[in-house]
């Protein structure tokens, strides 16, 4: 598999790897995987007046998707909630090239942010949106 | 000639039952018949479509051969039949999502798998464990098809396939 520069790059010198107290109320923590390959990601965010302050990432998979969760991670530092929700895994996809076999991986990414945020709103009793 | 469908399903291939039980001396027969058949040596002098067409058929004999002989590719296969891929993340037809708890363990595991780094006895028991569980997920799939309950066995699968995605993890260098 030929990864891009941009790929090999996050994969070599991940941004964010880490994690945060899920416990803390400020923090949204995602988990989701890939039932197809059996990679698993975990995504979190630390927020404050609805604008993410910080993002780590903890993903056990392979290089697209430790790149597409790295380059999450960048993307929503200081984005607030509402955009940070609009990360679509196309977007993410054609940042990184990844060739159509790897979209899965950027779909996991997308995944992520989403449990994240939803995680945090329902700490705030933000309630269950689909 | 032998006749080979390429299209009939891979037991029908085999002209074996359906089933996970498997007729392993029955399958080898087949598969050395009809691969004898199907082999493009025989068609080394015959036109280039031919030709093509014998590759593909050996082809994809080898493929539905090597999905019934092995235990697990035979247990999705079989799910496959029943309408569900696991290869697939497609919400209806695609493979089942475990639950939150499960996916959590999964990354509990992970941790631990870190800190037991250095200490062979105790990534030796780690591996123990996982395997003996990702042996009893397969078991659990084996039964669901017995019942001819697929998205059971489905979900069972998808259980062995996170485990065994771990356990490649325990013994490749990352
Ligand atoms: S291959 Fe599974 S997430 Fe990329």
């Amino acid at each position: 598999m030929a990864y891009s520069d941009k790929v090999i790059d996050h994969y070599e010198q991940p941004r964010n790897v880490g994690s945060l107290d899920k416990n803390d109320d400020t923090v949204g923590t995602g988990i989701v995987g890939a039932p197809a390959c059996g990679d698993v990601m975990k995504l979190q965010i630390k927020v404050e007046d609805g604008v993410i302050k910080d993002a780590k990432f903890k993903t056990y998979g392979c290089g697209s998707a430790i790149a597409s969760s790295s380059l999450v991670t960048e993307w929503v530092k200081g984005m607030n909630l509402e955009d940070a929700e609009k990360i679509q895994n196309s977007q993410i996809a054609e940042e990184l090239s990844l060739p159509p076999v790897k979209i899965h991986c950027s779909v996991l990414a997308e995944d992520a942010i989403k449990a994240a945020i939803k995680d945090y709103r329902k700490k705030h009793g933000g309630g269950d949106e689909a | 000639m032998v006749s080979f469908d390429p299209t009939a399903d891979f037991f029908q291939i085999f002209a074996l039952d359906r089933g996970y039980a498997l007729d392993r001396d029955a399958l080898e027969r087949r598969y050395l018949e009809l691969a004898s058949a199907v082999h493009p040596d025989r068609f080394v002098g015959a036109p280039a479509g031919e030709r093509r067409l014998a590759m593909e058929r050996s082809s994809a004999l080898n493929e539905a051969y090597r999905a019934l002989r092995d235990p697990v590719r035979r247990a999705e296969y079989l799910v496959k039949l029943g309408g569900v891929d696991l290869d697939s993340s497609d919400p209806e037809t695609g493979a089942p999502r475990p639950t939150q708890a499960f996916l959590i363990e999964m990354i509990e595991l992970r941790e631990q798998l870190e800190e037991a780094r250095g200490d062979d006895d105790a990534v030796d028991e780690l591996r123990d464990a996982i395997e003996t569980r990702a042996d009893g997920a397969l078991d659990d799939a084996i039964a669901a098809l017995g019942r001819g309950e697929t998205p059971a066995a489905a979900r069972a699968l998808v259980v062995h396939r996170y485990l065994r995605r771990f356990l490649e993890e325990v013994d490749g260098d990352d």
